[in-house]
């Protein structure tokens, strides 16, 4: 049983025949029930495995590459590749050698290992931040509208449609040349707006899923009689929001989190797949473009990235489908 | 004698309804959203309420008790009329000027299920109040929780239990220990039982009992229990589409119902006594629905379902006439016994019964 220790040291209560009841007596918090199922579900155990794997290999790439004695864009095409462009060591038409694990990038004979690693790290970089911003926005917004009601509602509740019906991949499309017009002299800052750029586009438009389903959430939750209990007795409208409405959200926005990161992870390789995402570092799509015409030679060029996405996203899948149920009441054992 | 009459001798008492009024304006749908009708829930309720007393509001359904719980602890806004608590108009104050009679004037839920959120502590919820409104500093919040949970009848050690832990009454005492958290002067009791085991109802009601002893403090209590009502408050108004029909104490209304509505009202609640000895009541059998609150008739509302309805009940609305020491607003308002009523005995029911 999940005991919130520091409850149990302030309890004023120091009769220690009563200390054995006392233990007994500390409640599970809705969210702990469901981190507790979440414990005990294997599939739940494996994905977040699998996850904190993946997120330890971004953060520490700089450390793996240097240990492995491999390095970012350090190919030299005249001597690392052969005549037809393909690289002098490791695959394709060489075993493995632990000068390049993954191989090297034809044409380049930049290193695929760091080149995954980093690529790792920028999917997981772009996915967290959208991730995050979007949510920021579709709660707040979604608390706004559902709990004012009125006009303000139905001006969100605009907006909302308005973004819904704006195509995503229009404006991909659009923003690419719009950056490159504009930072197209500067790598570094190109890469910055690059970045920037693509984190804007997926925020801008994968709020609003969200943003519905905690105003529709709020307008059932608004109704219900804690909600004019704290009214009667004169909490701050603010504090109604957030102390006694937003804990009540918790489970639709976790599932929503966790469901939006592998969503984020494959349409930012996707638009680097298109060219319309980043170019200026690594990134697993883009990989996954350069590759695909290498692939009856060199496979692993593209299995490489392709085999990232796909566990990563996978992963995150199914730890989202397991934090839906624990979070479900409906599912309670 | 019931004490709302006393208000015109110049003392001032806790609560002083006049005249209130809320409608619920009906939206058309579509982008322009004009208003094309309103909802009278309540049409001039007036009443008053002496300290530490106790006035029960009774009414099927729909009848607007829960509404003047509501505007009475201002969660809704009265279209009209005038609430004075203590002598202060509390009707059109500011959400502000209205804080510091926060803490005089509470409320205690229907239901027990939604009225606590599930997501808080017992702890937490019944130191809402006392966070909010500054009460005690912060080291003390757990034992005065503690101690509220006490004069409820929980066990003090729950209070960092969650309420999906506890059982209806159990949570309705945490309700109730919210409620109790600031001291108020009164308490708006919206059907406080009506969600509970009939075993727990008087556990509950003899809490509620005590504590109005205790602590002095007045109550509203708005059931549809009339049996309840009876138990718990000297005095009873009975309502009818937003409307006081018969205000009065506890034996006037119970024993000579002046109002028609009353009398059938009463003549529907099952009697205990009646049925041990195997006797058969009469019933007064209400023909037709309550009309619409959009659309209320004209002069008495009750009306199109009296047996004693004459012209004059249509052009003429009757104002609360004092009638053998009540308060009744009805034209021809007289005890049952007198009047010749068109009732059906309970053997009779298989016969169409016009």
């Amino acid at each position: 049983m999940a005991m919130p220790l520091q409850e149990m040291v302030t309890s004023p209560d120091t009769d220690p025949i009563e200390t054995p009841d006392a233990k007994q007596v500390a409640g599970r918090s809705p969210t702990q029930i469901a981190l507790e199922r979440l414990r005990h579900d294997k599939v739940a155990v494996v994905s977040a495995a699998i996850v904190v794997l993946f997120v330890a290999l971004a953060i520490l790439a700089p450390v793996i590459t240097s240990l492995v004695g491999v390095e970012l864009n350090a190919g030299d095409p005249s001597e690392d590749t052969d005549a037809f462009n393909f690289p002098v060591i490791g695959p394709p038409d060489n075993g493995f050698t632990w000068e390049a694990p993954l191989g090297l990038e034809p044409g380049t004979g930049d290193d695929l290992l760091a080149e995954w690693l980093y690529g790792a790290r920028t999917s997981l970089e772009v996915a967290s931040i959208s991730t995050l911003l979007s949510t920021i926005i579709g709660v707040a917004l979604g608390l706004v509208a559902g709990f004012s009601r009125g006009w303000l509602d139905r001006v969100i509740s605009f907006v909302i449609d308005v973004f819904l019906s704006f195509p995503f991949l229009l404006g991909a499309l659009a923003m690419a040349p719009i950056l490159l017009n504009r930072f197209g002299g500067d790598p570094e800052a190109l890469d910055k707006a690059q970045f920037f750029g693509i984190i804007f586009i997926l925020t801008f438009f994968s709020w609003m899923g969200l943003a519905r389903l905690i105003r529709g959430e709020v307008l059932s939750l608004r109704e219900r009689e804690f909600v004019q209990a704290a009214r009667v007795i004169g909490v701050p409208t603010r504090t109604v929001l957030f102390k006694e409405l937003l804990p009540n959200l918790i489970a639709p926005i976790v599932v929503s989190i966790s469901l939006s990161v592998p969503a984020f992870v494959t349409a930012e390789a996707g638009l680097a797949y298109l060219g319309i995402g980043l170019t200026g570092r690594p990134s697993w799509g883009q990989t996954i473009n350069q590759a695909s015409g290498y692939f009856d030679e060199y496979a692993l060029y593209l299995w490489a990235p392709v085999i990232g996405i796909m566990l990563l996203v996978i992963a995150l899948n199914l730890l989202g489908d397991s934090v839906r149920d624990a979070f479900d009441p409906k599912t309670r054992r | 004698m019931s004490e709302h009459v006393q208000t015109s001798n110049g003392h001032t008492p806790l609560l002083e309804v006049t005249d209130l009024v809320k409608h619920f304006p009906v939206k058309s749908t579509g982008v322009v959203r004009r208003t094309i009708g309103q909802v009278q829930a309540l049409d001039g309720v007036s009443f008053t309420l002496e300290k530490g007393q106790a006035l029960g509001l009774v009414g099927e359904s729909g009848c607007g008790k829960t509404t003047t719980g509501r505007v009475i602890t201002r969660l809704y806004d009265p279209t009209s009329g005038s609430m004075k608590f203590e002598g202060t108009e509390i009707g059109q104050l500011s959400g502000r000027q209205m804080m510091p009679y926060r803490r005089e004037i509470q409320l205690i839920f229907q239901d027990p299920y939604s009225s606590l959120n599930p997501r808080h502590t017992v702890g937490k919820i019944v130191g809402t109040p006392l966070e909010v409104h500054n009460i005690v500093p912060k080291k003390q919040m757990i034992p005065k929780v503690q101690e509220l949970l006490e004069v409820v009848g929980l066990n003090p050690e729950h209070y960092n239990r969650y309420p999906s832990e506890f059982s209806g009454g159990q949570r309705q005492r945490i309700g109730i220990a919210r409620a109790l958290a600031l001291r108020p002067k009164l308490i708006v009791a919206d059907e406080p039982v009506s969600a509970l085991d009939v075993s727990i109802q008087a556990q509950v009601i003899n809490l509620l009992q005590d504590l109005q002893r205790e602590f002095g403090i007045a109550f509203l209590f708005i059931a549809h229990d009339l049996a309840i009502v009876r138990h718990f408050c000297p005095e009873v108004a009975v309502m009818y589409l937003g409307k006081i029909v018969e205000i009065g104490s506890r034996d006037q209304i119970y024993n000579t119902p002046h109002h028609p509505y009353t009398q059938a009202l009463l003549s529907a609640s099952p009697d205990v006594k009646q049925a041990a000895i195997g006797g058969r009541r009469e019933r007064i059998r209400l023909e037709g629905d309550v009309p619409s609150p959009i659309n209320p008739p004209s002069g008495c509302r009750f009306r199109t379902r009296c047996w004693k309805a004459q012209d004059v009940c249509a052009e003429k609305e009757p104002p609360l006439y004092e009638v053998g020491g009540r308060n009744v607003a009805c034209h021809f308002a007289e005890p049952l016994q007198v009047v010749q009523v068109p009732v059906v005995s309970e053997g009779a029911t298989a016969v169409s019964p016009t």
